[in-house]
């Protein structure tokens, strides 16, 4: 409070102050005392009338001014001039007893840059991949629409169909634009380099939906149909050497001859980030199947339109599909149910990604909170070492002022430390960040450091100087005078709840960090623990695309493939082959209407499931199980002519009555039946977390010659040898199909890895985070407790003088401790329950309040601190009575 | 320099004069004075009586002046030392006869006779 009086007389101009502070201030000072010694009314009255008279005479001291004496050079500039000087002499001496200091310094400068560093990576990966605008022009009136049918078989969201693009562009009042598009793998040849590149072909008129102009050339008009390709700044660079004179030409793309015409900006990466072009086209009318869902659609609100507004307007369009378009009553029914879905295109795109990236963010602030903490704690068992020498300065008149400065010139030499070592630790540490980092993640490839993270690292590092100093230097500069007439002994009673709280905070947010990572551990062991319903150990897979004269049909297809199929299987160590359209954790499945003869009578009976083709030992190669009957002969090629494998669910959804084999069913808008040869066990499409999927496996050629021609399958190879076969295999690839680009080339327990990489890289991140903050509040308790026992010497000395028990001393050590680090637990375990929801859905089958991993990290945080605290308690046992009395 | 003349002065800055007039003071020994000889009715408060004191200075009553050789040395800050310049003398001579005026006045109205009490 007598602070807070004596600041009031800031209220005076500069120039009375000069003249009169120093007086007014003695005068309160003396009249604060002589009125506390009066009792608290009196303080009190004292208080509020001196407020009230040092407020109300400097405002009008302000006002009409009775000092106008003005010094020769005004007493501001004085006083900057002053603190300027003052801070940098204090500066000086503050590197020059850091030095003095070595051990100190490098503990608290490498602490606070350690997490410093680390929080400002996590940073700058945020704001790059989250933060900063999409690279569209008013990319916040983008959208995504999809669809969505509750109470029907298609609950859950899904694509649209091109219909819904039509009618949306023709009849939206709320839109201004929009455009489908997709996302597919395909050759591109040019002179002198072939390969399998990412691709899409939006309508027309995506470059105005986003707002895009070529820097190069120009864009696709209607004219063009599906004739002209853009080119993406990447592959400009990559493959045409940046040449302007690439626009005209006309290379094979996606199985035709096409014009290159535009260039777009390097900006422009849509849908992905390596999509390398875009093939020109237009939905024509007459060609739509109502009913084909499956886009992505993506467009432009009108000013002042929200996507609410926008999702109310679309579905009420989408109501009239039927009668525009017609479609089947299965379609009827699903438009009858139909809700537009309408978010951010940003929600869109970094939706999936933003969750893992704040938990991580989140993550390195506690640690650097903790780190905090402990660099406070150091400085301030550092001060606590000099209040000699700080009461002996302020004695000889140092004001608070001085030696609050002089502390915080300390805090800042370190911070300024930190901040150096931070921007070297993200330097060294960003790029190994970014390589364990899902691929997937929109922008990750731009994360640099740059003026951002610089900056965000310097104000990061003053924050913590002052987070770490303040408190301690507060301290500092009101000594405790005693200290000197004590000989420098002093009490330290009572001034260790300061500390206290500092460990008590390490420990809850260790524990927080913990309690996340224990979670994610979980999940991921869950989750590795998933039987998918194929092995993933020892497969390897790859794809080729031959092409030439005598591959023209299903059949010359087919044959091909065998004979490449008997090529592989006698690579040495190779066990069995096997082929399949879409395979598993790499590409989804297709979807159609099953029907068995039962229902044939009824199209609204027929069955969704989901179907590919498969060929060889596809099924023995993956392990997946045979339940009934036999799959497709792995040499037999017409052995295999209208038969059929499904699934086990697929079985039990067409003939819920058991016994497929033998049965017969029928493809939706397809004559022929096929006959079912085996029953298989479901599998996992597209990943860990989803469920099995229902799946019709056909064989390789259909019906007819036209029926199907799978003319790109994945092929699998069993072999020990997965790791290091694909050389082998690219010169067997380069001799049968010289060609043909060999791509999508993995190993199945790659994909099963990449699967999980959102979670196994957050749990790894988060591991580390967790394992930083737990040596860290370790260290801080250790720190605390060892300063308490040293403080105690003399005291623990006396006891076991008279006789106390040395495990009697020990334990209370220990408890000292442990009661300090059960609160902390406590704090902890309040603060996981309220937050490790926000892991979402990066869990799997692990509750977000999993009372085992709450109780198992409590527990061992328990442990960690028993650990911290019986050293110094050792430490105290073994004092000698007589060496701690004699050393007062 | 503005004279107080007619206008009078008020009572604190009667008693800062006061308090002044008996040789050079530093601040806290001006309020210690004023409120001793005023009987206690004056204790002006840190913000009022240095505004006082920094009027009477710009209207040349008041000065500041180094410290007395003899005076003990103080602890700490160094404290400012004022003293009355001759001009000050003259208006308390001055305030003092009209007060002297106003209470002889005033006890003949109300009937007490004066050098009593």
């Amino acid at each position: 409070m007598k602070r807070a009086l004596l600041s009031l007389v800031r209220l005076f101009p500069p120039a009375f102050r000069e003249q009169f502070a120093a007086d007014m201030a003695e005068q309160v000072e003396r009249d604060y005392d002589a009125a506390r010694a009066r009792g608290h009314p009196a303080l009190l009255w004292f208080a509020l009338a001196t407020a009230f008279d040092l407020a109300k005479s400097a405002a009008v001291e302000r006002w009409s001014p009775t000092w106008v004496h003005t010094p020769t050079t005004s007493t501001e500039e004085q006083a900057m001039r002053s603190t300027f000087h003052g801070w940098s002499t204090d500066l000086r001496l503050a590197a020059r007893a850091l030095r003095r200091s070595p051990g100190f310094t490098a503990v608290a400068a490498g602490t606070l840059g350690l997490a410093i560093g680390a929080n400002a990576a996590m940073f700058d990966v945020v704001d790059t991949v989250l933060l900063r605008p999409l690279p569209f022009a008013h990319a916040d009136r983008l959208v995504h629409v999809a669809a969505s049918a509750p109470g029907t078989e298609m609950p859950a969201e899904f694509g649209v169909s091109l219909e819904f693009y039509l009618q949306y562009r023709e009849q939206s009042k709320l839109l201004e634009d929009v455009s489908t598009y997709n996302s597919f793998t395909s050759t591109l040849r040019t002179e002198d380099r072939v390969e399998r590149v990412r691709m899409s072909s939006p309508t027309n008129s995506l470059y105005s939906t986003l707002g895009a102009l070529p820097i190069l050339g120009r864009l696709p008009v209607a004219a063009d149909e599906d004739r002209v390709v853009v080119i993406s700044h990447a592959l400009w660079a990559t493959w045409f050497g940046s040449d302007p004179a690439v626009v005209g030409r006309v290379y094979d793309i996606a199985g035709r001859r096409r014009e290159v015409v535009g260039v777009m900006g390097p900006e422009f990466r849509f849908p992905e980030d390596g999509t390398l072009l875009w093939i020109a086209g237009e939905i024509r009318p007459e060609r739509i199947e109502p009913g084909r869902f499956w886009m992505p659609l993506v467009a432009r609100m009108k000013p002042g339109t929200t996507p609410e507004a926008v999702a109310r307007e679309l579905t009420l369009l989408a109501k009239r599909l039927p009668e525009r378009f017609g479609g089947s009553a299965n379609y009827v029914r699903i438009m009858e149910r139909h809700r537009a879905v309408v978010r951010p295109l940003t929600e869109q795109m970094l939706g999936a990604i933003s969750r893992p990236l704040w938990v991580l963010f989140g993550a390195a602030s506690i640690v650097l909170l903790i780190a905090c903490a402990n660099v406070a704690n150091l400085f301030t068992v550092r001060t606590e070492g000099r209040q000699r020498e700080l009461a002996v300065r302020r004695a000889i008149g140092a004001a608070r002022g001085q030696l609050v400065r002089l502390q915080m010139a300390e805090t800042l030499v370190v911070a300024g430390a930190a901040a150096a070592i931070a921007l070297g630790i993200a330097w060294a540490g960003l790029p190994l960040f970014l390589r364990a980092a899902p691929a997937e993640v929109p922008r990750i490839g731009d994360v640099r450091i740059g003026a951002a993270m610089v900056l965000y690292t310097l104000g990061a590092a003053a924050l913590s100087a002052l987070a770490c100093g303040l408190v301690p230097a507060v301290r500092a500069s009101a000594p405790d005078l005693a200290r000197l007439r004590e000989g420098g002994r002093g009490s330290t009673r009572g001034r260790h709840w300061g500390r206290n709280g500092l460990v008590v905070g390490q420990t809850a947010l260790a524990l927080v960090l913990l309690i996340g990572s224990g979670l994610l551990i979980r999940s991921f062991d869950k989750l590795r623990h998933v039987d998918p319903g194929y092995e993933t150990q020892d497969v390897f897979t790859f794809q080729i695309a031959p092409e030439g004269e005598a591959l023209h049909d299903g059949p010359s297809f087919a044959r091909f493939d065998m004979d490449f199929m008997a090529r592989l299987r006698a690579l040495p160590g190779v066990q069995s082959v096997g082929l399949v359209e879409n395979v598993p954790l790499n590409e989804g499945t297709d979807v159609g209407r099953f029907r068995t003869e039962d229902m044939a009578g009824d199209p609204a009976a027929a069955v969704r499931l989901d179907f590919t083709f498969a060929a060889g030992d596809y099924f023995k190669t993956m392990g997946i199980d045979v339940i009934a009957g036999e799959p497709f002969s792995s040499t037999d090629l017409p052995s295999t002519l209208g038969k059929v494998v499904v699934s086990r669910s697929a079985a039990g959804r067409l003939w819920p009555g058991g016994g497929a084999v033998g049965r017969r069913l029928q493809l939706q808008g397809d004559s022929t039946w096929s006959t079912v040869i085996g029953v298989v066990e479901d599998v996992m499409q597209y990943g860990f977390r989803d469920t099995a999927q229902a799946t019709v496996y056909f064989p390789l050629v259909g019906p007819t010659p036209t029926s199907w021609m799978i003319s790109s399958p994945a092929y699998v190879v069993r072999t020990p040898r997965a790791e290091s076969i694909a050389p082998e295999v690219r010169a067997l690839v380069r001799e049968v199909a010289p060609n043909a680009p060999m791509y999508r080339v993995f190993t199945m327990a790659g994909l099963a890895r990449d699967s999980m990489v959102r979670l196994s890289f957050t749990m790894l991140t988060l591991g580390i985070a967790s394992a930083l903050a737990l040596v860290l509040g370790a260290v801080g308790l250790y720190g605390v407790l060892s300063y308490v026992v040293a403080q105690r010497t003399r005291e623990i000395g006396v006891r076991i003088a008279l006789g106390a028990d040395v495990a009697q001393v020990r334990r209370m050590v220990v408890a000292q401790g442990t009661r300090v680090v059960a609160v902390g637990v406590a704090t902890g375990l309040a603060a996981a329950l309220a937050s490790t929801r926000a892991l979402g859905n990066l869990l799997f089958g692990v509750a977000a309040v999993d009372v085992a991993t709450f109780v198992g990290m409590s527990t061992f945080m328990i442990a960690v601190g028993l650990l911290a605290s019986y050293l110094p308690a050792r430490r105290a046992s073994s004092v000698d009575p007589m060496v701690s009395l004699r050393g007062e | 320099m503005a004279s107080r003349g007619e206008s009078g002065m008020s009572n604190l800055e009667f008693h800062v004069l006061l308090a002044l007039a008996g040789g050079p003071l530093y601040g806290l020994a001006v309020r210690d004075a004023v409120a001793a000889e005023s009987g206690g009715s004056l204790a002006p408060r840190a913000g009022s009586l240095y505004r006082v004191l920094a009027r009477l200075m710009a209207d040349g009553l008041v000065r500041e002046v180094a410290p007395a050789e003899e005076l003990p040395p103080h602890p700490g800050l160094a404290r400012r030392y004022y003293a009355l310049t001759p001009a000050a003398r003259g208006e308390l001579l001055a305030e003092t006869r009209r007060r002297k005026h106003a209470a002889a006045m005033a006890e003949k109205r109300l009937g007490v006779a004066p050098g009593r009490s």
